[in-house]
């Protein structure tokens, strides 16, 4: 069989998982106030050792790049594949900006986070002009992560090469300490899920399902899809840069396999299809369930590579719509009979 | 530059037969299998343990393709049943998915048990002169046996019946389902020949350069790229696009320096696709 590849056709044929978010404003922060109190006492449980709360502040960080892949990928059917060097544009582009070029932290900050927004918005902008599928967005995309990778290795005098740089700026403030950094990036994963949940109750979230759904029939109602594609991409990748920026801050050394997509993209993707393409939970799910695994299976070394295979390989094979929408839909079927099985 | 260009043609052959097994199973399943650099893994490292077990070397290599095929035969049997059972891009990002993992389990048994361990096949002999350039051996060795198969593979699409039985399923598989051919089982053996196709990778590359257990992700992304450069699909775009790229490659790094020329690698991959989405000599849509 041939796969239409010029149409971009929607992720729905993928997950169709997004539910119509109900329009009452408590269905949106309930939810968001359970996730943020549920995650608020890990420090009580993991707060003794750095290491630990280090891997906790990462698995966080992760989810705010789950969340923005998702805004781009799961609301719009764009296949980023590049969301390790956006967050790496943030990271680098955050330390550089302070370190060298001498500004305050908050605004390399803010300057990273515009430049990777800026970044994927054009990238978006270049890949829906040309009308490329969802697999070369996502080779497109792919080949620009090869190349920023590359260009990290190369450009070793400002990135440090291989080895990556040290970040000075922030190191004597509350970033570098045990436990703020968690309570930093609980915030603005909690924000990003605010964003997304706003997003997708306004009119631009009508405006995504519709693309998402039926390209051609959104278009013909009037729905500007350049530029809502275009949107989706500007902020999630606004939300890359700034958790790539902020972790570069509080890690305090960062290196271009900190920003890989060996590292970043592939985990990110696996996240994502875990907890539920186009949901808004379900990227924070995946986080926190592969980060644990992750972390159990430490103590096998060598062997945890081939063991995250066979889970891969068993999850995807078992629950392939993710983990909340097949939730979602036992709960359903068993609280009343469904018209259509 | 003849040197350069010579160079380009044979690192080309290899990009073009790396990209024909992708290729393949993509225009003929809708699947993307992301362990296709790990089927040339195993297959290397099949030869490799044989070859060290005693077993000639030409037997090794035969060896080596069987596994490359059983992998493939395999990998039909066991994870792509249920995801056949999916449609369109569904079917391409779970396939995606599914096989990224089979890449870990590669990966992660060989990083386990056999780190640090690499095929390369010594071909005898000093370097011949083509065109007044000194060639290697093993380069022109590998470069003909490439050839050879694709040749052959062209052969068989064009002119037996099972290979125009498969170009029909690729071009519409409901029509070929009405002329009496099972797509399922064309779909099988061409899983079978891109495994053995990898094997052939993985040998013809061991002759110019040692071909380790980490060079799975590498294989699957320059073949991932050129079959796209070539258009998805398509055998005789991929030998092309696969020496184009081999020769933008060598001339990229020897005047420009190797860190700019995989960026100039991809830049021009990248051009390609934004200018011609369907490849070189992919079918428009």
């Amino acid at each position: 069989m041939s796969v239409e590849l010029t149409e971009a056709a929607g992720t729905s044929a993928i997950g169709g998982a997004e539910e119509r978010p109900s329009r009452s404003l408590r269905s949106l922060l309930v939810p968001l106030a359970v996730t943020g109190i549920a995650l608020a006492p890990i420090p009580l449980w993991l707060g003794h050792s750095r290491v630990l709360m280090g891997v906790a502040v990462l698995g966080l960080t992760f989810a705010g790049y789950t969340i923005g892949f998702n805004l781009i990928f799961g609301s719009t059917g764009q296949l980023f594949l590049c969301v390790g060097s956006l967050a790496g544009i943030g990271g680098f582009g955050g330390a550089i900006l302070a370190d060298r070029v001498g500004l305050p932290l908050v605004v390399s900050i803010l300057a990273a986070t515009l430049l990777a927004s800026l970044t994927g918005g054009l990238l978006s902008w270049i890949t829906v002009r040309r009308s490329l599928g969802v697999i070369f967005t996502g080779i497109v995309t792919l080949i620009f992560a090869l190349s920023f990778e590359n260009l990290l290795l190369g450009l070793s005098s400002i990135t440090g090469g291989d080895s990556g740089i040290q970040v000075q700026a922030g190191s004597d403030t509350f970033l570098r300490q045990r436990i703020p950094p968690y309570y930093l990036m609980l915030a603005l994963v909690v924000m990003y899920l605010l964003v997304h949940g706003l997003l997708r109750r306004s009119h631009i979230g009508w405006a995504f399902r519709a693309l998402r759904d039926d390209e051609i029939a959104a278009e013909l109602a009037g729905v500007n899809v350049v530029r809502y594609r275009v949107y989706a991409a500007l902020i999630g990748s606004g939300i890359l840069g700034l958790t790539g920026a902020t972790y570069a801050f509080t890690e305090g050394r960062i290196s271009p396999t900190t920003f890989g997509f060996s590292q970043v993209d592939v985990v990110v993707v696996v996240m994502l299809a875990f907890g539920g393409i186009g949901t808004l939970l379900g990227p924070l799910l995946g986080a926190v369930t592969f980060t644990a695994i992750d972390e159990l299976l430490i103590d096998l070394g060598q062997l945890r590579e081939l063991v995250y295979g066979v889970l891969i390989i068993f999850l995807f094979l078992w629950v392939p719509r993710g983990v909340i929408p097949t939730l979602r839909d036992v709960f359903r079927s068993r609280g009343r009979t469904r018209e259509e099985k | 530059m003849t040197a350069n260009i010579l160079d380009g043609i044979v690192l080309g052959l290899q990009f073009g037969l790396l990209a024909t097994g992708l290729t393949l199973v993509y225009g003929l399943g809708g699947v993307l299998n992301l362990a296709y650099g790990q089927m040339a893994v195993v297959s290397a490292m099949v030869v490799l343990f044989t070859m060290e077990a005693g077993v000639p070397t030409l037997g090794a290599v035969g060896l080596g393709l069987l596994a490359g095929g059983l992998f493939g035969l395999l990998l039909d049997l066991t994870v792509l049943p249920s995801i056949y059972r999916r449609q369109g891009e569904a079917r391409v990002l779970l396939s995606l998915l599914v096989t990224l993992g089979l890449a870990f389990i590669v990966d992660g048994f060989f990083n386990w048990r056999f780190p640090l361990r690499g095929l390369s096949l010594r071909i005898g002999g000093g370097p011949i002169p083509i065109f007044g350039v000194p060639m290697r051996r093993g380069s022109l060795v590998a470069s003909a046996i490439t050839l050879a198969a694709m040749g052959g593979l062209l052969w068989f699409f064009r002119a037996t019946i099972t290979g125009r039985a498969i170009r029909s399923v690729m071009e519409d598989d409901e029509g070929a389902r009405l002329v009496g051919i099972d797509p399922r089982r064309m779909l099988r053996l061409i899983l079978i020949v891109t495994g053995v196709l990898a094997g052939l990778v993985a040998v013809t590359r061991s002759m110019v350069a040692p071909v380790t257990v980490r060079a799975g992700f590498e294989m699957t992304v320059s073949a991932l790229i050129v079959t796209v450069v070539g258009g998805l699909g398509s055998v005789s775009g991929a030998l092309v696009a696969g020496i184009i790229l081999g020769i933008i490659n060598i001339i990229a790094a020897s005047y420009i320096g190797t860190f700019l020329s995989l960026i100039i690698l991809l830049g021009a991959a990248a051009v390609t696709i934004l200018i011609r989405p369907s490849g070189l000599l992919g079918v428009r849509e």
